[in-house]
C-alpha cells in the first residue's frame, strides 16, 4: 500500500534496477494488453452487425492503441524503442492477459461485447489503482486515459443490455461470458511474485492485484446478474490472501510470458509487413509528440 | 431506427443539423452520434431526435416568401456615413435576397 512515506520518483534516474524493473513490468502490463485488444477489435472492421457499431469499436481500437503508445513511450524512458518493444520483441516476452488474445469465435458479436465489458471494468480499476502511483509518469498519464475509458463501458454496456433482452442473444452472451470469464482472472495474475510484491511495496500500484480482482468480481457479477446472466463464483482459496486456485485459471495465463498458440499467429500478422519489407526501424506517419 | 443528429459547437449556439445515425434507442443514438460527429470537429453539445419526430412543410405545401420584392422591409432609409452596423447587416441580407431571386 502507498504510504506516507513511499519516496516518489520523478524519472527513471530515480531508480535503482530493481525498482526499474519493476516499473517496466507495471508499464508492459498495461501496454502489452492495450496494444492486443486493440488489434483484435480491429478484426471487427467491416464486420459489425451495423455500421454505427463499426465504427464506434473502431474508435475504441483507436482509443485502446493511443493508451498503448502512451505506456510505451515510458518503457522508451528506460533506453528501449519501438523496435524491441513491438516490432522485434519475443512472442513470449509480452505480459499481456490470454483474454485479449484470443480470436473472436466467428461471427460472435456478444464475444466482442463481453469482452471488451470484461476488459474496460478490469482497466477502470486498474488505472484508479495507479492514480497516486509514485512513479510520476505513470500518475501523469492515468488522468487522459480514463477520460476516454467512459465511452467505451457505455458503450459495452448499452450492447449488453439489447443483446441480454432476446433469448438467442441471451444465450450468446452467456456462452461467451462461460468461455471467456476464466481468461479474464488472468488480468489480475501476477507476471512474477517478487516483481509484483516490489510494484506494491514501492506504491507504484496502490491495490495488490487479489484486491482488484475481488473488486473487479464484484462489480462484474452485480451488473451481469442485473442483466440475467449467471457469472462464474470466485471461490476463494481457504488462505485468502493469495491469487486464485489455479483449476479456475486457463492453461495459459499470459502474464507470465506463457501465452497461447493464437498470440504467436497473431503476433506473426502484426509484424507481418514490417518482416516482409526487412525493415529494421519502426515507419511514424506523424511526428511523435513533443 | 433513424435519429437525426445535431451539433452545437460553442455553448449557446445553435444545434445544427449535421447528419444522421441508425439506432434502436435514445441512448445508443447518443453514442454513436458521439463517435460519428463529435470527435473530429468542435463539439459543445449534441442533440438526437428521432427522424419521425421531425416535422416538414416544404415548397410544395406553402409559399415561404423571399420570392418577391420586400425591400421596405429592410432598414435602408437611415443611411448614414459611416454605415451603422446593423444597417450594412441589413444591405447585406438584401442584396442577398436579391441574388437569391435573380434579380442582382
Amino acid at each position: 500500500m502507498a504510504t506516507a512515506e513511499n519516496a516518489t520518483f520523478d524519472s527513471v534516474d530515480d531508480l535503482d534496477d530493481e525498482q526499474r524493473e519493476a516499473v517496466k513490468d507495471l508499464l508492459l502490463r498495461l501496454a502489452d494488453d492495450e496494444l492486443v485488444i486493440a488489434e483484435r477489435y480491429t478484426e471487427w472492421q467491416v464486420r459489425a452487425p451495423t455500421l454505427e457499431s463499426d465504427i464506434s469499436l473502431a474508435n475504441i481500437a483507436q482509443d485502446e492503441l493511443g493508451h498503448a503508445r502512451l505506456w510505451y513511450d515510458v518503457v522508451e524512458t528506460f533506453g528501449y524503442d519501438e523496435t524491441d518493444l513491438i516490432w522485434e520483441r519475443d512472442a513470449d516476452d509480452f505480459r499481456h492477459s490470454t483474454l485479449v488474445e484470443l480470436p473472436f469465435e466467428e461471427g460472435d458479436w456478444a464475444d466482442a461485447v463481453v469482452r471488451s465489458y470484461l476488459y474496460d471494468v478490469a482497466e477502470d480499476i486498474q488505472l484508479r489503482a495507479l492514480e497516486d502511483s509514485t512513479y510520476a509518469p505513470i500518475r501523469d498519464r492515468v488522468g487522459k486515459v480514463l477520460g476516454e475509458e467512459d465511452y467505451h463501458l457505455e458503450f459495452a454496456e448499452s450492447w449488453l443490455e439489447h443483446l441480454a433482452a432476446d433469448d438467442e442473444g441471451h444465450e450468446k452472451l452467456q456462452s461467451a461470458l462461460d468461455r471467456l470469464y476464466p481468461y479474464a482472472l488472468t488480468l489480475f495474475e501476477p507476471s512474477d511474485e517478487d516483481i509484483e510484491e516490489t510494484i506494491v511495496e514501492l506504491g507504484l500500484r496502490d491495490e495488490e492485484l487479489v484486491g482488484m480482482r475481488d473488486e473487479w468480481h464484484d462489480r462484474v457479477s452485480s451488473y451481469l446478474e442485473s442483466i440475467g446472466l449467471e457469472v462464474p463464483g470466485l471461490d476463494l482459496p481457504e488462505q485468502y490472501d493469495v491469487h486464485v486456485s489455479p483449476d479456475l485459471l486457463p492453461e495459459h495465463v499470459g502474464r507470465d510470458g506463457d501465452h497461447t498458440d493464437d498470440w504467436e499467429a497473431l503476433l506473426d500478422e502484426m509484424t507481418h509487413s514490417y518482416e516482409e519489407l526487412g525493415r529494421d526501424y519502426a515507419t511514424h506517419i506523424m511526428d511523435d509528440d513533443e | 431506427m433513424i435519429w437525426e443528429v445535431f451539433r452545437q459547437e460553442k455553448a449557446g449556439g445553435y444545434h445544427t443539423h449535421c447528419g444522421n445515425v441508425h439506432a434502436p434507442d435514445r441512448e445508443m443514438a447518443l453514442l454513436f452520434a458521439e463517435v460519428q460527429h463529435g470527435r473530429r470537429k468542435p463539439t459543445n453539445s449534441l442533440w438526437v431526435a428521432p427522424q419521425e419526430e421531425i416535422g416538414e412543410v416544404d415548397t410544395e405545401d406553402a409559399n415561404f416568401g423571399g420570392t418577391t420584392n420586400k425591400s421596405y422591409r429592410f432598414a435602408r432609409t437611415y443611411n448614414v456615413e459611416p454605415a451603422a452596423e446593423e444597417v450594412e447587416a441589413s444591405e447585406k441580407e438584401l442584396t442577398e435576397a436579391e441574388e437569391q431571386r435573380g434579380e442582382a
